[in-house]
């Protein structure tokens, strides 16, 4: 088929809108550039796609959702804890978009392909990393060091935190940076009652926090504070929580300079005489093939998705892949373990209860490896959860019929508190993917074969998680405290990351301190494909920090000419 | 650019209303639905059984919230030809509860909750997860008994319960 050549009438093109595109976007517009985007997925309307409002008696399946569709459509993103029967509209179909895995080493990959990407349905909890994540690889002798520090990264955590609204409380502790808050969320009676029962026990050590959440408190920029609804994956008509189709891309928008291309799916990058030039796709809609030129790109297609790129890029130059001089590219995959914690009842307070649903959760930020050393592990973890009451979908079992049946179902049990941890995962080379020629997608690309495995550090971590967890709630006096341990799926906290990770040496790393490839210097990656490590932390709010830094060492660069 | 192609770009962000409300019905209720695998004496025992499993009180019970249609469109729609077949054999173990007494619909019913404890996949255990999972999704569950609807649109996360 005829590829239809364009002049390079963008500056700037970005593959990807979801959080890092969106980013990548606003910013770029801003700073003057013409900027096309370019989105494999469909556009999405807030007013008709936003279905956080539809009650459960509107459901056909009263929110169990519709089995045999997903069975056939969407076996794998049905695993995720935000796919239910109204978000699976933001997740992508499994049959058009295959991989593959070892057989005995799954991998769970979570896609969204549409206007705003997996920005709709993240978990919006944001934190700062510290000092302590980005000289870990250092000083553990682990991969190769992080080419930047906090201080490098700290104003543009400020950047991000004050445009997308962060609701959160200031801690005062090192290895978790205080930022830019709205006022923070409410945590409930019992959670509170934890909080300080914990505090009396463990000091400054074990803090439990209410989560820092990507949304809204207060107004901002003509979006209005959360109603507390509670299903953001469904979506916002308010605008209350953080997403592309929220905040970045109208401001992009605004700009006139922004040019967003659904339905482009990208074969490739394109690359001649040193320099990346265009980037070509596919029209989902009409399958017609189209290339569009600029002066300088930034992948933001999600961290596999984008070294799925870069491998299926190649060149005389680059018979491996774009930028992948290195041969890092496709490696050092990582995802945070989850799995593993405790929940507790908790005595008293059987006269109230929770009115609303509150979005967000607790905290406890990382303790382990904080001042002290551990003989069984390096690095550590985060616990999330919170205290609730059970209600009827706990008891769908319960003996007997008639009034008292119903009495029994429709009472509040006892508050129960929870947490599960979030651990951090080791970077290594051999976790890797790469492009599974037998097997391509609904366009004819070839797909990824993802192969993974926890080390022996994620599973020492895992295994510590429920015993921390336990002696948590044995301190804080809960009853029935019913510990759990089961190592996720790789892939299953969908902060898949690394593949495309920053150094300060182009021999072993395929980034540098600003997220440009070493081998091209027009090209930047800003997804979580950039990573190096992977601290304890859910890991957004990194990637916008570092998309943000990039787009304006891009522009300085345009500007000096050096692009 | 090359004009023959119309580069589609879009407002990410339509008009919005001043403030939230409800999302556009676009999904149809259950009520009004023919029956698609049940017949109407199927129908009408489910209903039945149903009102006894989770009678009315102050509030209406799950035969007056018509769980009998939930179940039908699960059997059509969700489960599987082998978990559908399974309930199906065992629905003539009701076949005279129509008829029977108030007592003898009571004890039928409890003979059968006791047949049945501790085995999800006895055809008894699905009738009676359908029926308590579709009042408690009911309109009339959610707003009544509940009390989730409408949204309060706040948090309170230590408001005053009585059970």
């Amino acid at each position: 088929m005829a590829v239809r050549r364009t002049q390079p009438e963008f500056d700037a093109i970005v593959v990807g809108s979801g959080i890092t595109g969106g980013w990548a976007a606003k910013e770029l517009t801003e700073l003057g550039l013409r900027t096309l985007v370019l989105e494999a997925g469909r556009p999405v309307d807030p007013v008709r796609d936003a279905v956080e409002h539809v009650p459960p008696w509107e459901m056909p399946f009263r929110g169990l959702g519709d089995r045999v569709a997903t069975q056939k459509r969407q076996p794998v993103q049905q695993r995720s804890v935000s796919f239910d029967e109204l978000s699976r509209r933001f997740w992508t179909d499994d049959v058009d978009n295959p991989y593959t895995t070892p057989a005995d080493r799954p991998f769970n990959w979570f896609r969204a392909r549409q206007v705003g990407g997996k920005s709709i349905i993240w978990g919006r909890q944001v934190y700062r990393w510290s000092d302590l994540d980005f000289e870990a690889n250092l000083r553990d002798g682990v991969a190769v060091d992080w080419p930047i520090r906090y201080a490098d990264l700290a104003p543009w955590y400020d950047h991000v935190e004050a445009f997308i609204g962060v609701s959160g409380q200031s801690e005062g502790l090192a290895q978790l940076p205080d930022g830019k808050f709205q006022p923070p969320m409410a945590m409930n009676c019992v959670e509170a009652h934890v909080r300080d029962r914990m505090g009396q026990r463990f000091g400054r050590e074990r803090v439990l926090t209410v989560g820092r959440v990507a949304n809204l408190t207060m107004p901002l920029n003509g979006r209005a504070p959360c109603h507390y609804c509670g299903p953001c994956q469904r979506g916002c008509i308010t605008r209350s929580y953080f997403s592309s189709i929220n905040a970045t891309l109208p401001v992009a928008q605004h700009t006139g300079r922004l040019t967003l291309r659904p339905h482009s799916v990208v074969h490739s990058l394109v690359y001649d005489r040193g320099r990346v030039t265009g980037v070509r796709i596919f029209d989902s809609e009409t399958r017609a093939e189209h290339e569009y030129r600029a002066r300088v790109v930034f992948l933001c297609a999600s961290a596999l998705e984008s070294a799925r790129i870069l491998l299926h890029s190649t060149s005389a130059t680059f018979p491996d892949g774009l930028a992948n001089a290195s041969g890092q590219v496709g490696r050092n995959v990582m995802d945070h373990i989850k799995g593993a914690g405790a929940s507790g009842e908790i005595a008293g307070w059987t006269d109230r209860h929770v009115v609303g649903n509150r979005p967000n959760g607790i905290y406890v930020p990382r303790f382990r490896n904080v001042g002290t050393t551990r003989s069984d592990f390096i690095r550590g973890y985060g616990f999330q959860g919170g205290a609730d009451r059970q209600d009827w979908r706990w008891r769908l079992a319960a003996p007997g019929i008639g009034v008292d049946l119903k009495r029994h179902l429709t009472a509040l049990g006892p508050w129960t508190m929870s947490f599960g941890g979030y651990g951090e995962c080791l970077p290594r080379e051999a976790n890797r993917c790469t492009l599974d020629r037998g097997t391509v997608d609904a366009w004819g690309v070839p797909v990824l074969h993802i192969d993974t495995s926890w080390s022996p550090n994620e599973l020492a971590l895992h295994k510590d998680m429920s015993a921390a967890a336990v002696e948590i709630l044995e301190a804080v006096g809960a009853t029935h405290i019913q510990p759990h341990s089961h190592p996720s799926v790789m892939g299953s906290a969908n902060h898949e990351m690394g593949t495309a990770r920053m150094g300060r040496d182009a021999r072993t790393s395929v980034l540098d301190a600003h997220n440009r490839a070493h081998d091209v210097p027009n090209l930047y990656l800003t997804d979580g494909a950039c990573m190096t490590s992977s601290g304890w932390q859910n890991p957004s709010l990194t990637y916008m920090a570092l998309t943000a830094r990039a787009c304006h060492h891009a522009a300085d660069a345009m500007r000096r000419r050096d692009i | 650019m090359d004009r023959r192609e119309t580069l589609r770009t879009i407002a990410a962000v339509a008009v919005l209303p001043a403030l939230w409300q409800f999302a556009p019905r676009e999904l149809m209720a259950l009520a009004d639905r023919a029956p698609r695998v049940l017949d109407a004496r199927q129908s009408a025992t489910i209903n039945a059984a149903a009102q006894r499993i989770i009678p009315a009180t102050s509030t209406p019970g799950a035969g007056d919230v018509h769980v009998e249609q939930f179940v039908d469109l699960m059997l059509a729609d969700w489960y599987t030809p082998a978990e559908r077949e399974r309930l199906l054999a065992g629905l003539p173990a009701l076949d005279r509860f129509l008829e029977a007494t108030a007592e003898r619909q009571t004890a039928m019913l409890v003979a059968l909750d006791g047949e049945a404890a501790g085995k999800p996949d006895h055809w008894f255990s699905m009738l009676k997860y359908l029926t308590i999972w579709g009042y408690y999704t009911s309109q009339a569950a959610q707003t009544g008994e509940l009390g989730l609807w409408p949204l309060p649109g706040h948090y309170d996360g230590c408001a005053s319960y009585s059970a």
